[in-house]
């Protein structure tokens, strides 16, 4: 007996000394940060709501930890949402107010030809080692981002037709940039490229191991940044913490220096629930993911919690169906190059302009926002949803609810039901049946597939609904083709504007899913497309730009390229403690504005 | 015994090849690799991903790929890079190698010591309401998947505050002292450890109870309580130290299967481990990442089942001059 009891009783013991312990976790009284370093000569002036006071630190909730911190490397969003807090660029997308602003550059002129942009450098800026950031870091930068042996994640963005942009330096604070033709985009791609210290990262670049460099591993003493943040520490998959760079040029309206916190801490959470969880503890102070059907948990909790739940409004990513009209491009077993991918059978319904508009008129999409989207929808018919500020066009419809109308388009196809079992023949006695295929890790539109299965059985067409994983859907849509149609989306670059899209809008491009990759523009509504979006990414005139992204728009609604799905109002909560919090939705939606965020109430009992 | 463990550990090698082989083809099964993700990147052209492709040496059949890491690994000892961070695999591994060991050995803890006092209460209790009760109650946590079990035990941490909601460490771990540092580690472990430790808990609770009773049957127990010994000195002094010997082996046995049973643990309490490092590795398709975390799994796993026989070559000696 003794041995059970013995063994029972340590187990206790140990319990209760760690339950002690976990009460008191150790805090000394914070010192306020007292700004030493001398401003710069030309200062960044941040706008925000109010003027915040120095100390504290913001905690946010990531599902994945970075997998490099070297910015010109990084390739997926938990490496990029921190490595844009360390290193910053010539020019910026305001994600709050949805316009491009100077950083680095404190101005810049276009030329007259539209290619050559001169940009001015602010005078006294340095990295967080106090080594003053010049023009020559920024020809470093876009050197490595342009070197083909490396593929920069940027590589693709400032090289147009295999030429890079031509950078020039004429003095340490000029940079000029010069870009093969007119580009909408030339301040995104330049943006795009984050400033790196060259007196830090050139012997590294010049001895071939730049893409190792600033690995996770790095000291955080010698990982120098250009941004308002540094490296703290990195504990793996644990938690990344940044401090403020002593040096950063940006400042309040009072002329103070930013950032307010003293730390910004990401700490790593893998699974969504257990990040709600801790949120709801107060471990975690924001989260970039609550879905749709949490949010009336969220509502009620939010005084017992400490947090706001914000409304951010329609979100920029978007919901639609396709029909495959992919032919084969490369000869296999039984199949010849350009046949469709679908048989001749399907094809001659899914190429059908009224078949498309048929199956986008049988479906209810209010019933969608009330039932899958919890009301928190709306309907949309472009790439740019309601929440993109500038490019949204409210004159742009698509073929809306009219089950009747549906039938009407189907009957006048020749499609019946010639046998009496519910769903529609063709002449040769076909049924209207398809497959509907989604990424089954997205319950929101696996949901909305079996909504689409029971309106189109109203209409007589026999959808099944067939969810798969990720990886297999993305081998379908790019390499085998192998589907009847499939509900997916696209989610908005930064800035979100159409040109940023020209892969989904142009007939070669790959996320011109419905027929992707097309060698010559198939259709005329397609060829005249790809003059448009040309137009649209080649001109800086932005009445122009916005006349040929309604056209484009209005001829992938006449032809119903996709059925749109509703989108989803986004909304996320943050805790209630800290000040000039403004969740935005553009990505990254909590901590864009992380450097004038600041402390208001102190943690209670911290 | 020295060509005993030095036979064993040569044996373990054309095992691991064989691992690694099976493992690259199931990747190479799966549809999509590692830059399917990435094609769906507006920033990235078709070219950069077809040359990324041939550089990463995807674009060769697998059982190409899988000769040439073999021959890196063997002649080189190279086990390849991650795709993802531009670092040597075993760089990346390491960092949650040590965490997993930890939480693995809490989990044995956990395991080991319910199940032997609880073991030992079932025999001696034999059919008595505690026994059903406990066996019904070990099998309740051998039944509940890890992941709701998991969940559980965090709403309940967030609940009532008395463990933290997941992690390894407090955020202000590094301003603690030493002492502090290592109770606020264990603070953050006794969840995790009990929902990996519990799941074979019945099981080697049962063991125990069925080897006692199988002991408390032999002639030198009935011996021993007819010289008049008290009962508990019979079942503790006699009995246990006899029934012991095969739980000993059984305990190697579970320290290689520890490191591969944490890893849903891992996820759910977000404890930074090898198990994590693998998965997330998997749903990239970071084929060299995926292989060292198989692989360094698969070597717990031989080296613990090493231990297990070295073990039992100890309490019975004629196992290893075979």
């Amino acid at each position: 007996m003794f041995h059970a009891k013995s063994a029972l009783g340590s187990v206790v013991a140990v319990n209760a000394l760690v339950l002690a312990c976990g009460c008191g976790g150790g805090s000394s009284a914070p010192k306020t940060y007292v700004d030493r370093v001398p401003l710069p000569a030309d200062t960044m002036t941040v706008l925000a709501d109010e003027i915040g006071h120095y100390g504290g630190r913001f905690v946010f909730g990531a599902t994945s930890a970075p997998k490099t911190f070297n910015p010109l490397m990084a390739n997926e969003n938990s490496s990029t949402d921190v490595t844009n807090q360390l290193f910053t660029s010539l020019a910026d997308f305001d994600l709050g107010r949805q316009v491009d602003i100077p950083v680095l550059a404190r101005r810049w002129e276009i030329g007259a030809d539209g290619r050559t942009w001169t940009f001015h450098l602010r005078h006294g800026a340095r990295f967080s080692d106090g080594w003053p950031i010049s023009a020559s870091d920024v020809l470093f930068s876009f050197e490595v981002g342009a070197d083909s042996t490396l593929h920069s994640s940027v590589h693709d963005l400032i090289t147009i037709d295999g030429r890079p942009f031509d950078i020039s330096a004429p003095d340490s604070y000029t940079v000029v940039v010069r870009t093969p033709r007119v580009l909408a985009l030339t301040l995104a791609y330049v943006g795009s490229v984050r400033i790196v210290p060259r007196h830090v990262l050139e012997p590294a670049y010049r001895a071939g191991r730049y893409a190792s460099a600033y690995a996770t591993s790095t000291p955080p003493e010698s990982l120098v940044t250009s941004g308002p943040w540094r490296l703290e520490s990195y504990a793996p998959g644990e938690k990344v913490v940044l401090a403020r760079n002593p040096y950063w040029f940006g400042v309040d309206t009072k002329g103070r220096r930013l950032p307010y916190l003293d730390q910004l801490v990401y700490l790593v959470v893998p699974d969504q629930n257990a990040l709600a969880l801790k949120f709801q503890a107060g471990e975690v102070d924001g989260i970039d993911n609550v879905r749709p059907e949490d949010y009336a948990t969220y509502e009620k909790g939010q005084r017992a919690g400490h947090y706001v739940l914000h409304d951010l409004g329609p979100s920029l990513n978007t919901n639609f169906m396709w029909f495959n009209l992919n032919r084969v491009r490369k000869t296999a077993s039984g199949r010849r190059v350009g046949d469709p991918q679908v048989g001749a059978v399907k094809y001659a319904w899914f190429s059908d302009v009224r078949f498309r508009r048929a199956v986008s008129m049988a479906i209810d999409r209010d019933a969608i926002i009330r039932s899958v989207l919890f009301g928190q929808g709306v309907k949309n018919w472009t790439l740019q949803t309601a929440g993109n500020r500038v490019w949204h066009d409210d004159s742009i419809r698509g073929p809306d609810h009219d089950p009747d109308g549906a039938r009407r388009l189907l009957a006048g196809m020749g499609l019946r039901d010639r046998n009496g079992d519910g769903v529609l023949e063709d002449l040769h006695g076909n049924p209207v049946r398809f497959t509907l295929s989604t990424n089954a890790d997205n319950t929101l539109r696996v949901q909305m597939t079996n909504f689409i299965r029971d309106d189109l059985a109203r209409v007589g067409i026999a959808c099944i609904p067939a969810p798969i994983e990720f990886n297999t859907l993305i081998a379908s849509i790019r390499e085998t083709f192998r589907y009847d149609a499939m509900l997916l989306g696209l989610g908005s670059g930064v800035p979100p504007d159409p040109a940023m899209a020209q892969n989904a809008y142009r007939s070669s491009g790959m996320s011109h899913y419905w027929n992707a990759g097309q060698p010559r523009p198939e259709t005329p509504p397609e060829a005249e497309m790809d003059r448009l979006i040309a137009t649209n990414a080649g001109t800086l005139d932005l009445a122009e730009r916005h006349r040929t992204t309604h056209e484009l728009n209005r001829i992938w609604n006449d032809q119903v390229f996709t059925i749109w799905m509703p989108t989803v109002i986004t909304r996320l909560p943050v805790s209630d403690r800290f000040g000039n919090v403004h969740p935005v939705i553009l990505p990254n939606r909590v901590l864009w504005n992380i450097d004038r965020v600041y402390v208001k109430t102190p943690r209670p009992g911290g | 015994m020295r060509t005993y463990v030095l036979r064993r550990l040569l044996q373990a090698i054309p095992l691991l090849i064989g691992i690694t082989a099976l493992t690259f083809l199931l990747l190479q099964l799966a549809p999509g690799d590692f830059l399917g993700t990435m094609a769906e990147n507006p920033a990235i052209s078709p070219a950069t991903i077809a040359d990324l492709r041939h550089r990463f040496g995807l674009d060769q059949p697998w059982y190409v790929q899988c000769l040439l890491y073999l021959r890196n690994v063997l002649f080189h000892l190279d086990f390849g890079e991650s795709f993802s961070r531009h670092q040597p695999v075993f760089a990346v591994l390491r960092e949650g190698l040590g965490n997993t060991l930890l939480l693995a050995t809490a989990a044995a803890l956990v395991t080991w010591g319910l199940a032997i006092p609880l073991g030992v209460w079932a025999a001696v209790h034999r059919n008595g309401w505690s026994d059903r009760l406990l066996s019904v109650v070990a099998f309740a946590g051998l039944s509940v998947p890890e992941v709701l079990s998991g969940l559980l035990l965090l709403f309940l941490a967030a609940r009532t505050g008395w463990f933290p909601v997941g992690g390894m460490r407090s955020l202000d771990w590094e301003g603690l002292g030493a002492g502090a540092r290592v109770l606020d580690v264990a603070h953050h472990l006794v969840l995790p450890a009990l929902v990996t430790g519990l799941v074979p808990l019945a099981g080697r609770m049962r063991q125990m109870r069925g080897t006692l009773l199988d002991v408390l049957g032999l002639d030198f127990v009935t011996t021993a309580r007819a010289k008049g010994l008290p009962e508990h000195a019979v079942i503790y002094k006699h009995a246990l130290r006899n029934a012991l010997n095969p739980l000993i082996t059984l305990f190697g046995y579970t320290l290689g299967a520890l490191v591969s049973g944490s890893f849903v643990a891992e996820i759910v309490f977000a404890w930074p481990g090898l198990g994590r490092i693998t998965y997330e590795a998997l749903m990239t398709r970071d084929t060299y990442l995926v292989l060292g975390g198989v692989l360094m799994a698969s070597v717990v796993l031989v080296l613990g089942n090493l231990v297990a026989d070295l073990l039992l070559a100890f309490s019975d000696p004629r196992i290893a001059d075979v």
